[in-house]
């Protein structure tokens, strides 16, 4: 399929993508090796491990048959819940703090997924943890839930900053509620989550003046503030120094901003030592662009060609202002890149071919990848119009270059041509060995959903299927 | 989210199994347990008794209480009375103890004794809490509790609540008044105190 795909998306009406995506020295293609689950299943291993641990004291601390009344047991079963709590806050901060290890080893669509369930884990604990103290006490001193949370607020030190803890923590878990979350602009909610470290600054002091297993000082107490202090050394490591460090050393700018169609631009970064960048295809970064209007926003988009050791490219839909604002940037801009990280490259598949399937804007990533994947590959690239597809110049000659089929799949999700191809009959006569394939999947949720479902039942197990996601 | 709802099952079933292995142990367990939980009540009332027969008969009022306060009582230590059994003796007692303090001493310093309570939950009867405070003028200058709960873990909390309470630098000459937090772990005897101190105090103001 043909179509004319160049039109001015900014004030530079140039052509798209001077180099045509690739380097002006050939570079012998590489392909990384496997890396495995085997990390992702290691730290798992870890966390439940420290989930069990972080219950020991209150076991130990529990003499059998001492919980003779319903006071006491509900009380225990508070104080455990508790512990769970404390424990589950950590684990999510841990996931949040982009720590580069934590990065590789599991990836940011993989940690916004663990980071989801974990998150209403935790939200259903700290409710539990509240009302079963509240219920034990309240029966222990012969008094209401009311009058109870009168005398915890009253008495007890800490308890007022620990109510708020729970209070922005119930906030912070229904606004991330998914139809609410829609509902929400980005920028709010995400304010909303940031004040969740607020609830790990809150949260900390009634552990230690009330927690039974925690108040009195010993090996229990230490360990426990000693998991404080490495959460928050991974924290400041992953979210300060390590993109510190990264970007002191490679010294992003901008290069060039070229249109590649109506809507899309390209922007080409250049800095130094890229040669050492240790990049995969599909890899994302979090991008910042220092510029009046735009440094405070960070947004997380995939680079679009793989690491050639002279410039990065970012491949961007202009949606939002702030994407607009984009097509502006002028060459030498000073950026903030933190990253590489994601798990959605050459490297985390589980055989030999591979299945492609793009959606609009989101061939940037597969993009990178098809350099980076051994030959034989497929890619299905879906698009609403012609005029929708980006990068098919790159795409054809990576085709010729690393034997890839590329079909393009035009038109609406309602059309027949795309609802038949899209089905799983439709899959298994495009690419008859679709079930021993790993799948890469990018784009809009709704492809994303209608082709995981097509491909499930097409048979393919649900780990080779790889799914990029950004959104947190 | 079907992977947090089998997380939040798995979690509320072991919890309450957690809870339900510790409340009702196997047979073997409570062979094991009863013998232990036993002797820590009798010591425990037994020094409660001693400690509320023994303020009336000695009335540590004009003397000098040290600050271990709960080694006195049970210096004198009467036969008797240590194998009363617990429940219905104490609460007779308790009622026994209010006496303001007879000789104020040649300073302005007073002692004040305050009423006895017992510290008590549901679950059980951790033991008897005085309270006795030194004014100096209107203000509380120090603050001592002749007696607490003891014996096994009772001797680890009532040792919480004396450093949390007791003394001339800690919270009770803090605060100036019974409004003080409650110690962890220790909830019925910190009441418990609560209740003697502020008995204390409306005697001595």
């Amino acid at each position: 399929m043909t179509h004319s795909h160049t039109h001015a998306a900014g004030r530079r009406t140039g052509t798209s993508s001077r180099h045509g995506g690739r380097s002006a020295v050939p570079v012998p293609p590489q392909i990384p090796d496997r890396r495995g689950p085997g990390g992702r299943r290691l730290l798992g291993v870890l966390l439940l491990v420290g989930l069990l641990a972080s219950v020991l004291p209150w076991w130990l601390g529990t003499p059998a048959g001492s919980l003779r009344t319903t006071a006491a047991t509900v009380t225990s079963a508070g104080r455990i819940t508790g512990l769970v709590a404390g424990y589950l806050l950590l684990v999510q901060v841990l996931m949040m703090s982009r720590l580069p290890v934590l990065e590789r080893w599991i990836g940011g669509e993989h940690m916004a997924r663990w980071h989801r369930d974990v998150g209403a884990t935790l939200l259903v604990t700290v409710l539990a943890h509240m009302s079963l103290i509240l219920v034990g006490y309240a029966d222990l001193r012969k008094q209401s839930i009311l009058a109870e949370v009168g005398t915890l607020l009253g008495d007890y030190e800490d308890m007022v900053s620990a109510f708020v803890a729970a209070g922005i923590m119930m906030l912070v878990g229904f606004s991330s509620i998914r139809a609410i979350r829609r509902a929400l602009p980005y920028e709010m909610w995400h304010l909303l989550h940031l004040s969740s470290y607020l609830v790990l600054l809150l949260g900390f002091g009634h552990q230690f003046t009330h927690g039974a297993q925690l108040y009195r000082p010993g090996p229990v107490r230490t360990g426990w503030i000693a998991l404080y202090l490495l959460v928050i050394a991974a924290l400041l490591w992953g979210r300060v120094i390590a993109p510190l460090a990264f970007n002191l050393r490679y010294k992003l700018r901008v290069a060039d901003v070229v249109a590649e169609s109506t809507d899309t631009i390209s922007i080409y970064l250049t800095g130094e030592r890229l040669g050492r960048l240790a990049m995969l295809g599909g890899q994302h970064f979090r991008w910042r662009f220092l510029t009046r209007g735009c440094w405070w926003q960070s947004h997380p988009f995939s680079v679009s060609a793989a690491a050639n050791g002279r410039w990065l490219r970012v491949t961007v839909k202009v949606v939002g202002t702030h994407t607009a604002d984009l097509r502006d940037l002028e060459p030498g801009t000073r950026v903030w890149a933190e990253g590489p990280s994601g798990t959605f490259t050459a490297a985390h598949r589980l055989g030999e071919r591979a299945l492609l399937i793009a959606g609009g804007s989101g061939i940037t990533p597969i993009r990178a990848m098809l350099e980076e994947l051994p030959p034989g590959a497929a890619l299905i690239y879906r698009a609403r119009t012609p005029a929708d597809v980006l990068l098919s110049r790159e795409l054809d000659w990576l085709a010729q270059e690393r034997d890839t089929s590329v079909w393009y799949v035009i038109g609406s999700r309602d059309d027949p041509g795309p609802r038949q191809l899209m089905s799983p009959d439709g899959l298994r006569q495009l690419v008859p060995d679709v079930a021993r394939r790993d799948v890469y999947l990018c784009g809009p949720p709704g492809l994303v959903e209608q082709s995981v479902r097509a491909l499930r039942r097409a048979g393919v197990p649900r780990r080779q299927i790889h799914l990029a996601t950004f959104e947190l | 989210m079907r992977r947090a709802l089998l997380a939040i099952t798995g979690l509320a079933a072991s919890t309450t199994a957690l809870v339900v292995f510790k409340g009702s142990p196997g047979t073997s367990q409570v062979a094991q347990n009863l013998p232990t939980a036993q002797p820590v009540n009798p010591s425990g009332p037994g020094t409660d008794a001693g400690a509320a027969a023994g303020a009336p008969g000695t009335d540590p009022a004009g003397g000098t209480p040290t600050s271990s306060g709960s080694a006195k009582p049970s210096t004198s230590p009467k036969p008797g009375k240590t194998t009363a059994r617990p429940s219905g003796t104490k609460t007779t007692k308790a009622p026994s103890a209010p006496r303001t303090t007879t000789k104020a001493p040649q300073s302005t310093t007073r002692r004040v004794t305050g009423n006895g309570f017992d510290a008590i939950d549901d679950s059980q009867k951790y033991g008897f809490v005085q309270v006795q405070i030194v004014v100096s003028g209107n203000r509380i200058v120090d603050a001592v509790a002749l007696s607490l709960p003891s014996g096994g873990e009772s001797d680890i909390h009532s040792g919480d609540v004396r450093t949390a309470y007791d003394g001339s630098g800690a919270e009770v000459v803090q605060k100036q008044s019974a409004n003080l937090n409650t110690v962890s772990g220790a909830t019925a005897t910190s009441d418990a105190y609560k209740n003697s101190l502020r008995s204390a105090i409306e005697k001595a103001f």
